[in-house]
């Protein structure tokens, strides 16, 4: 019954978490590109960026809505869902989450009102000024996210007072966690991703339907040139050193990724393949010898130990749902860098506007950016599993004890129903501005 | 070092009560101030582009509360675990509400999440204030018992003890009518037309009930918890706290009479200040009361963080706390005056 309880905190911890990050990888990615075209709007005073970012500006104000509404449970759910955690490790890991609420929320907070509704009363200086506040702070917000998670995924600056739970020991080792700063370098590209491929689905969008081509052939300009760089870093070198990164610190679920049993040099990489946990192996697989010790290790002949290396009760729990995680995350990445190239050749040549097959794809794409982004995640959590706080506190210990499953999966239920209703009146709207398209100057509507 | 995040507790709580507060008054009263949808137009652009910013003191608070008193929050959040939920879902509600109002030009598409606005607030102020009733309460705390409480019992403060109950209502009805009271002195000072001059005659009626149904609540707390009174002769903060809750409550029975827009808006500010100030003051060291008995109260000292978690906390809570101001400042300063709901870009809103 316990194992129960653990079960229904989890499921919903992780469908608001899931939920509500759709909305702030896009307002993360779509930042950077909104102020670098008020910026050339206000040197260059071309409409074309203004334009542009008033477009974009509104699907931001609505996405960022969403994304703030939906961020309030998360904080909360510490508290309500995972008491026993909060009081085990609340000196240290409530450092980052207040200081997230007094650093970028009120940064945030302060400028998106102005951002969203704003640009006349600040003029465009101002107004240029409060779009890079809302992208700076919803950056920073990313970064103590990451630093509460990466002490979760590997504790740094931290000692055990009397009590045994832990306190801080040093906020420099805190903050600057090396897994935190890896993480923030690999999620902040794949949010870039995100938005590039958002912006250049909706310039494909434009130009197939035939009108509002000036602003379709800018998005797909933007997206496509952004869209290439980005999921590239996302590969290379962000996702490759945290993949280094988890290997040394997080052999198990580096292992349990990979479908890997058997120890052993010379690891194979696996393309394709379905982990049998049960007979420990992996069924009908397709494998690259030696790249797994190349990319874990950076030679072809290092030992890269398989599950069987390790106690049984330091396995991840799902290592199903890990492994495919993980492999929809780089298969779908590696799919991003082929796509964007060959928009980008398509491009160079002057071609892409004509190419209609191609720009149906990038138009279709946008969903899948979030996929990755998710199954990243996923790979992320999961990985960490049966630790809440890697090789400290074990996730079943975490959860309030005082709060009955039946509570639990009424409040999961009612977030399903409330979140249903959100998300639909999110599509609604982002889909009227869509249609409604750009339109010229300040005096509209 | 806990004493001054103690303090620092009470002052986020403060500035959520003070700014939050005015917003969430002037929402609940958007049917009696603003009479159609122009009013209803004014009386949103007066809470203005700045509500996140007045609500982030909440969710900032939250984070103090976690990374200060951890044990506090492990304790009451699941105790209070259903009806946590509903302020979540209200806010979540709430701020939809707020946000895309504007959103469509349609009579029916307004009206819906007018009423969807003016409601989440009415609940929120109720909620706000009940939990507040049940701070000053107490709830039946054991060792190594996980506490969790019922909506409401018998609604009697002694025995089998519910989230509501005489008390507990009593400060919802009470923060609910001086949250109206306080968002009409706001638009009173902010908006203009109709809406104003009805904040205007409103902050004539709702402050003095504020101010009787304080005199209420007062002696109501003096029979649920008679030491708390008794406490506050040898507390000096105390007085102080006293006081400015009684200059704000000359400034809110005069200020409306002679027409003193500002004079009622910051009695208003201070006499939430002062009330909330000396709860804090008399309540201290205590966080969570125990009915069944003082050895099982969270206090200050036993409930919070490791003295180098907070040490290293006090280092940047400063500098975060006056950046804020900064921020709020930049864009204040657009916004002075009067609300004209024809000054934004995009759609007024």
């Amino acid at each position: 019954m316990t194992d129960d309880a653990a079960f229904w905190h989890r499921i919903q911890f992780a469908f608001t978490i899931v939920y509500h990050y759709l909305f702030p990888q896009l307002t993360m990615g779509l930042a950077w590109f909104l102020v670098a075209w008020k910026w050339l709007h206000l040197r260059t005073g071309d409409p074309r960026y203004g334009d542009a970012a008033r477009l974009w500006t509104r699907i931001f104000g609505i996405n960022f809505a969403v994304g703030v509404v939906t961020g309030i449970p998360m904080e909360f759910q510490f508290g309500t869902n995972w008491s026993s955690f909060s009081k085990y490790a609340g000196g240290v890991i409530g450092q980052s989450l207040a200081m997230e609420g007094m650093f970028s929320f009120f940064f945030e907070s302060a400028f998106i009102g102005a951002m969203v509704w704003g640009e006349k009363r600040l003029g465009p200086r101002n107004h240029f000024l409060a779009t890079l506040g809302v992208a700076l702070g919803s950056w920073l917000s990313g970064y103590f996210i990451l630093v509460t998670n990466a002490f979760m995924q590997a504790p740094s600056g931290y000692a055990f007072a009397a009590d045994g739970s832990l306190r801080l020991a040093s906020l420099s080792d805190f903050l600057l966690n090396r897994w935190a700063l890896i993480e923030f370098c690999h999620n902040q590209c794949a949010a870039i991703v995100t938005g590039a491929f958002a912006i250049a689905a909706l310039g494909a969008f434009y130009v197939l339907r035939g009108d509002n081509g000036s602003q379709g052939r800018l998005f797909l300009k933007w997206g496509a040139a952004v869209g290439l760089v980005a999921s590239a870093i996302v590969a290379f070198p962000t996702g490759d050193a945290q993949a280094k990164m988890v290997a040394r610190l997080q052999p198990q679920a580096l292992a349990a990724m990979e479908g890997r049993f058997q120890s052993g040099p010379i690891a194979e990489i696996t393309l394709i393949g379905q982990p049998d946990v049960q007979k420990r192996q992996l069924d009908n697989p397709i494998r690259v010898p030696g790249m797994l010790s190349f990319l874990a290790f950076g030679t072809f002949h290092s030992d890269v130990p398989g599950l069987g290396a390790f106690p049984e009760d330091t396995w991840p729990t799902n290592i199903e749902l890990l492994y495919y995680g993980f492999h929809v995350m780089a298969g779908l990445g590696t799919l991003f860098i082929l796509l964007m190239a060959l928009a980008n050749l398509q491009q160079i040549r002057g071609r892409l506007e004509s190419s209609r097959r191609l720009l149906w794809i990038l138009m279709l794409a946008f969903p899948f950016p979030f996929i990755a982004n998710t199954a990243g995640w996923v790979t992320a959590e999961l990985g960490r599993q049966p630790w809440l706080v890697y090789g400290l506190f074990r996730t079943r210990d975490g959860y309030s004890a005082a709060v009955s499953s039946g509570d639990t999966l009424f409040t999961l239920i009612g977030f399903a129903g409330l979140y249903f209703v959100v998300g639909l009146l999110y599509v609604f709207l982002v889909g009227r501005e869509v249609l409604h398209g750009a339109s010229p100057g300040l005096e509209h509507a | 070092m806990v004493e001054l995040w103690f303090a620092i507790l009470c002052l986020m709580l403060v500035m959520f009560a003070v700014l939050g507060g005015w917003d969430f008054g002037a929402g609940a009263l958007h049917f009696i101030a603003a009479r159609n949808q122009d009013e209803r137009r004014m009386l949103i652009a007066a809470i203005g582009p700045l509500w996140t910013w007045n609500e982030v003191w909440l969710v900032a608070g939250g984070g103090v509360l976690f990374v200060a008193f951890p044990r506090v929050l492990a304790i009451s959040f699941p105790a209070y675990y259903l009806a946590l939920f509903l302020v979540l879902w209200t806010l979540i509600l709430r701020g939809i509400a707020l946000e895309v109002r504007g959103l469509i030009d349609s009579g029916l598409w307004r009206a819906f999440w007018d009423t969807a606005f003016a409601a989440a607030n009415i609940l929120l102020a109720i909620l706000f204030g009940a939990a507040i009733g049940n701070v000053v309460r107490g709830m039946p705390l054991q060792a190594d018992v996980p506490l969790s409480l019922p909506l409401f019992t018998n609604f009697g403060v002694r025995g089998p003890l519910g989230i509501l109950d005489w008390y507990t209502v009593s400060v919802a009805v009470f923060t609910l009518v001086c949250l109206c009271a306080h968002g009409a002195s706001y638009l009173a000072l902010k908006a203009e037309g109709e809406v104003y001059r009805r904040a205007k005659a409103l902050t004539k009626w709702l402050w003095p009930i504020a101010v009787v149904l304080l005199l209420v609540v007062s002696a109501e707390t003096f029979y649920v918890r008679p030491e708390l009174f008794t406490r506050m002769a040898d507390r000096p903060l105390a007085w102080i706290a006293l006081l400015l809750t009684a200059g704000g409550t000359a400034a809110i029975l005069t200020g409306p009479r002679a027409g003193a827009e500002a004079r009622t808006f910051w009695g208003g500010c201070v006499f939430i200040t002062g009330l909330l100030g000396s709860a804090a003051a008399s309540l201290f060291p205590v966080i969570l009361y125990s009915t069944v008995s003082g050895q099982y109260s969270i206090t200050a000292y036993n409930g919070s963080s490791d003295a180098s978690s907070l040490r290293a906390a006090s280092y940047w809570w400063p500098v975060a706390f006056a950046l804020s101001f900064v921020y709020f400042w930049f864009v204040g300063k657009h916004y002075r005056g009067r609300a004209q709901t024809s000054q934004y870009g995009h759609d007024p809103q």
